[in-house]
């Protein structure tokens, strides 16, 4: 971790970009588990 | 085990061993030693990060889980991507900036030297036996089943990793951490593609799942709430214990636990440090979720094949040595009656659910979960026997489940691989731990006390010694667990539990709480709130429990416990300003 220039986030503007997809994704995923479990209760 | 399992076992070993030893070449200095000279692309960071949270327990423990319980242990992991975003936005910047080796040393410069003392040394107790067990956690269940000697099992689960760690320090680690995944996640795969292939002709993948989500095994998302009891608050495993708790416990072991930051810091930007954190909240829950679903898998597949009583054949060599001799032969005569019913009812649900015919369909089902109601009393029992009746007795078998089915059933040069998979998982958590170990110990203790500043190659020799030094304790912490008794593992599970959560809370006074200088105040608000943790969580194990919650909730409670404390303190104690906090650290 040498300098904060080396900290631009890969192919979003800025981090936040990737927080969101993060959150996003956990959200799908719950989703579809969701879904599972009431698939297969 | 057979010729060619021990030889795919023996091989596999010395391939990761001589690989560590291969990449072991580094700076004779702690950078190089201890951060890799900070030089690790986010690839190798996430799997670094991947392989020290999974420990053979991981992969043993997750699909008997399933077995017994069901999906809803993937709950668990929902704090982890959280998690990982508040470590990109307040950890890693500050780590970044003041290029620390470990992260107490950041405590130092904001509170004052007893408050890093004090959270290092949390540190040393939680991770040094917890270390310690996971060298006994998987030895003790390979010892049961395959008849191995415990202690040379211990030995070497804890100690042939000591070669290339002492050796190579972290680059060694995350390398060999890299190859460990790629033979675990292969054999895994292999695991799971063998289970549905033996499943009976004419059951499918999605049939097996039928059948488990029928009997309670495809409870993936619970609520913890009742209709008529409302929320139950010692519910282990629901969305908002793994949402909440699980979000404390994940930031306060990603971002405060050495062996997992001492991972992202050898990362050769604070980029390639976010990425490998922000793609393990990525990958880790799906990951969790496949492991799990071959403990389904699992599980059908013994809906269709005898499946034992009760999968640990110490324990049950145990009762049938004791009183409860015959009363085990009736209950296991009953089992495998009731099994070959339940195998007749199951077939006959596959037979007609796709005929539509809703009567019939519904009358397999209720005999099919009759009939799996009546097998988990019967299981209960063996249960109760071991809990309370045998001395010495351990009635969880969950930890057994997937190897005893391994073992069972699965073709000669796969079992090899299975169990050299134990192995490698065990290695990639020790060695990360006794590396990180080593770290504070140098960085934390050695650095602090020693008035003369060691050169930079003596500074790397003692660290190797250190390493080995904290290998051997981990041994022996595990030879003594096998002499206190099984009951000891799952204490420590909750080990984490009880002190991460302060330490957390700690750190994120220091981030969040900038008017709160004082570390005298700090220090004593995580003393209180340690013991408020210690109190709450003896309340709950009382005989006559005076509380009920489940372990994940103690991490909040320490969290919130620190920082409630603190500001209660930065009030009432007289204030000192800190230099390192005008200095805007």
């Amino acid at each position: 971790m040498h300098t904060p220039d080396n900290d631009k986030a890969p192919l979003f503007r800025s981090w936040t970009g990737w927080y969101l997809l993060l959150i996003i994704f956990l959200a799908i995923l719950i989703f579809l588990f969701y879904l599972l479990t009431k698939k297969y209760a | 085990m057979s010729q060619v399992d021990w030889i795919v076992l023996i091989v596999t070993l010395l391939v990761i061993i001589s690989y560590g030893l291969y990449k072991s070449r580094t700076t004779h200095n702690l950078d190089g030693y201890f951060l890799s000279n900070r030089s690790m692309p986010w690839g190798l960071i996430l799997l670094s990060i991947m392989g020290t949270q999974a420990s053979a327990i991981t992969f043993l423990s997750a699909p008997g889980q399933a077995y017994t319980d069901g999906m809803r242990f993937v709950q668990y992991y929902f704090g982890i991507p959280l998690a990982m975003i508040v470590i990109c936005i307040f950890f890693i910047p500050i780590f970044s900036r003041m290029k620390v080796y470990t992260a107490y040393e950041y405590l130092e410069q904001r509170f004052d030297g007893k408050t890093r003392t004090l959270t290092s040394m949390l540190f040393f107790l939680q991770r040094g036996l917890s270390t310690g067990i996971s060298v006994f956690a998987p030895s003790i269940i390979l010892s049961s089943l395959l008849h191995w000697n415990i202690y040379w099992t211990n030995l070497f689960m804890g100690g042939l990793l000591i070669i290339y760690t002492m050796t190579g320090g972290a680059r060694a680690v995350a390398y060999t951490q890299q190859l460990q995944l790629i033979i675990i996640f292969t054999g895994m795969f292999l695991a799971g593609y063998m289970v549905v292939k033996m499943l009976p002709a004419g059951v499918s993948f999605s049939d097996a799942l039928d059948v488990g989500g029928k009997l309670k095994r495809m409870n993936v998302i619970t609520t913890g709430y009742d209709a008529k009891k409302g929320f139950d608050w010692s519910d282990q495993y629901n969305i908002w214990s793994g949402v909440i708790g699980g979000f404390f416990l994940a930031l306060s072991y990603f971002g405060t636990d050495q062996s997992q930051v001492g991972r992202y810091l050898t990362g050769k930007s604070a980029r390639d440090s976010r990425m490998g954190l922000l793609m393990n909240g990525i990958v880790k829950v799906p990951m969790q979720f496949f492991i799990l679903l071959i403990g389904v898998l699992v599980f059908t597949f013994y809906q269709f094949n005898k499946a034992p009583l009760f999968f640990n054949d110490v324990q049950v060599q145990k009762i049938q040595q004791s009183a409860y001799k015959d009363s085990f032969a009736i209950v296991n005569t009953q089992y495998d009656g009731v099994q070959t019913l339940k195998k007749e009812a199951l077939t006959r649900y596959l037979a007609v659910k796709n005929k539509g015919a809703e009567t019939e369909v519904n009358v397999a089902l209720d005999s099919m979960r009759s009939l799996q109601t009546q097998s988990e009393q019967l299981r209960n029992r063996v249960k109760g026997w071991l809990k309370s009746k045998i001395p010495g007795g351990d009635s969880n078998d969950t930890n057994y489940i997937f190897l005893r089915f391994v073992v069972d059933y699965l073709p000669a040069g796969l079992v090899g691989l299975l169990i050299a998979i134990i192995f490698l998982a065990s290695w990639g958590s020790i060695a990360a731990a006794i590396n990180s170990l080593a770290s504070c110990t140098m960085i934390d203790l050695h650095r602090r006390f020693t008035k003369n500043k060691d050169s930079n190659e003596t500074e790397y020799r003692l660290s190797k010694w250190y390493t080995m030094g904290w290998g051997i304790f981990c041994i022996i912490v595990a030879m003594f667990t096998y002499n206190i008794g099984n009951s000891l593992i799952e204490a420590v599970n909750i080990l984490g539990s009880l002190f991460y959560g302060v330490i957390l809370g700690v750190f994120l006074v220091a981030f969040l709480f900038k008017h709160i200088k004082s570390g005298t105040v700090v220090f004593w608000a995580a003393i209180l709130a340690e013991l408020l943790v210690l109190g709450v969580f003896i309340l709950t194990k009382l005989d006559k429990p005076v509380l009920k919650m489940g372990f994940l909730w103690l991490n909040p409670i320490g969290v919130f416990g620190v920082i409630f404390f603190a500001l209660i303190l930065n009030r009432l104690l007289p204030q000192k300003k800190n230099p390192a906090v005008a200095a805007g650290f």
